[in-house]
């Protein structure tokens, strides 16, 4: 810590400035979206898993063997009595008509389609049912039945949440690598331009961490500032892209497709990026002056 | 305090500048270095505070051996050394206070610390109502005074001047010379790089240093100026 009021050593409107201001606050862009994909896909993930891991599916195809309404009634029947089921519940047929509807339309498609019946089924929490009995004893029991457990879709979305993320921290661990290496060239740029300064104040007896210190502030600050411009843009970004999607999506856009930084805890997060591009940059630029330091007398 | 034994240096693979240079600095001395353009004086000075490494030879600072001090040691024996630059090397971006309490700062003191003592120099050297002008609005005289307040504003133990009268109208040179002078006899060891006779005129016997060729020889001041005589 510098112990007086005086100027900084490193004249403020350095070279590097105003470019490496952009640079930094470009990069902090692209993190903040970066970061605010993975948390929303991280979000998304659990959501989906937990609303779909405490029920399944009962399905009725049309039998020529049984009646729709023999069909039901049976196949409730069967799920209700398993161990471990809470309610079974049939989908009336204005719920199938309603879901149906974003993507066939308003109109009697049931009077016109062979859809199957559906029985949404709970399971008791906390309590192992036995989903593979049931699954055989509905086929043979009840014609046309059969056991959707989502657990396919399941394992489906963890695989597209999981490998999504992945790429999202890979986009991220990219950027702070881009930004260290930005920061290494105007640094190493910054000593160049300042030889003159370097060397008086390492003749007149500075110790190589006074003079990295100089530096290492100099570019802290510029990080900080650049970190904060790219936050601020990103911020615009997000809210106006969830602006836009709330007044101009589709229902079905609106309903299943995920929302960017949805959660207030997520600009929490984003708040992190500044901070990030900051402690990049001064820890860079104090290694990569200590390390040019280290070739003088 | 400073000894030379066979020194000799070369920058890169060019060929030695300074050969077989031997000498020492005492506490207390006075002591002049001179000789035509290009002969080594500036590297010379710059060996002394150890901007530059030798080639060959041993170099001792201050009781240490220069060779197998570590690096990291090697400031501390620089802020013992005072150093008056030819071209001055002021900060451009600091004012003329900043630029001469640079020393004491990187020694991590406090400005309130030096504040004074600072502003006490510059008064001494004619700049007391300069303190906040930067070096670009000086003229030539005025960047040598800031420069010289500079190298004697932490009190070295060695003060190094490169023509450090060489831009000063006489009454500057010779307040310039009396401070050094003052300082040397406060205990200050005191070497001058310089052309300028009216620094040998106006100054105490002592030993004066000339340098030809790369190579150092010594004679005292009066031999220089009985031989400067013959020659007019």
């Amino acid at each position: 810590m510098n112990p007086n009021s005086s100027s900084g050593l490193m004249p403020s409107d350095s070279a590097s400035g105003a470019t490496l201001h952009t640079i930094v606050a470009v990069m902090s862009f692209l993190a903040c979206l970066a970061l605010g994909g993975v948390l929303t896909l991280g979000r998304l993930a659990s959501e989906w898993t937990d609303g779909l891991s405490g029920s399944v599916t009962v399905q009725l195809l049309p039998s020529s063997q049984i009646s729709p309404e023999d069909q039901m009634r049976e196949a409730v029947r069967l799920v209700s009595q398993w161990p471990g089921i809470f309610s079974a519940k049939p989908l009336s047929r204005g719920d199938a008509t309603a879901l149906l509807e974003p993507w066939l339309g308003a109109g009697n498609v049931l009077d016109d389609l062979p859809v199957p019946q559906l029985i949404e089924v709970t399971l008791t929490p906390g309590q192992l049912v036995e989903l593979d009995g049931l699954s055989r004893a509905l086929a043979d029991g009840v014609p046309g039945a059969q056991l959707d457990d989502h657990k396919r879709w399941n394992a489906e979305l963890a695989g597209f949440a999981t490998s999504s993320t992945a790429v999202g921290w890979s986009v991220l661990l990219l950027i702070g690598l881009a930004t260290l290496a930005i920061v290494i060239f105007a640094a190493q740029a910054g000593l160049q331009t300042h030889r003159e300064i370097v060397e008086v104040v390492h003749m007149i007896g500075a110790r190589d961490v006074f003079i990295a210190s100089e530096f290492q502030n100099h570019f802290l600050w510029l990080g900080i500032r650049g970190g904060i411009i790219g936050l601020l843009i990103a911020l615009v970004t997000l809210v106006g892209s969830s602006f836009l999607w709330d007044s101009r999506g589709s229902p079905v856009a609106a309903q299943y497709l995920p929302q960017m930084v949805s959660a207030p805890y997520h600009y929490l997060w984003l708040l992190l990026v500044p901070c990030a591009m900051g402690l990049i940059s001064m820890f860079t630029a104090r290694f990569t002056v200590l390390r040019v330091l280290g070739r003088m007398p | 305090m400073v000894r030379f034994e066979n020194v000799g240096m070369r920058y890169g693979l060019g060929p030695e500048i300074l050969r077989d240079i031997s000498f020492s600095l005492e506490k207390g001395s006075f002591h002049l270095l001179t000789g035509p353009s290009g002969a080594g004086k500036t590297s010379l000075l710059k060996l002394i505070y150890l901007a530059e490494r030798p080639s060959r030879g041993a170099i001792s600072m201050f009781g240490r051996d220069i060779a197998t001090t570590p690096r990291e040691e090697l400031p501390a024996l620089r802020r013992r050394i005072g150093v008056v630059f030819q071209d001055f090397r002021l900060l451009e971006h600091l004012t003329v206070f900043e630029n001469v309490s640079l020393p004491r700062r990187v020694m991590g003191e406090y400005e309130a610390h030096y504040r004074a003592e600072v502003e006490e120099l510059l008064l001494w050297v004619g700049l007391g109502n300069r303190l906040n002008a930067k070096p670009a609005t000086l003229s030539g005289g005025e960047k040598q005074r800031v420069a010289i307040a500079r190298a004697v504003v932490a009190k070295p133990e060695l003060l190094l001047a490169d023509e450090p009268t060489g831009n000063v109208d006489p009454e500057i040179g010779a307040r310039i010379i009396r401070l050094f002078i003052e300082l040397n006899r406060l205990g200050t060891c005191v070497m001058i790089a310089t052309h300028d006779q009216r620094i040998l005129e106006k100054l105490p016997a002592t030993r004066i240093y000339r340098l030809a060729e790369g190579r150092l020889t010594v004679g005292q001041i009066h031999e220089q100026l009985g031989s400067e005589a013959k020659r007019a």
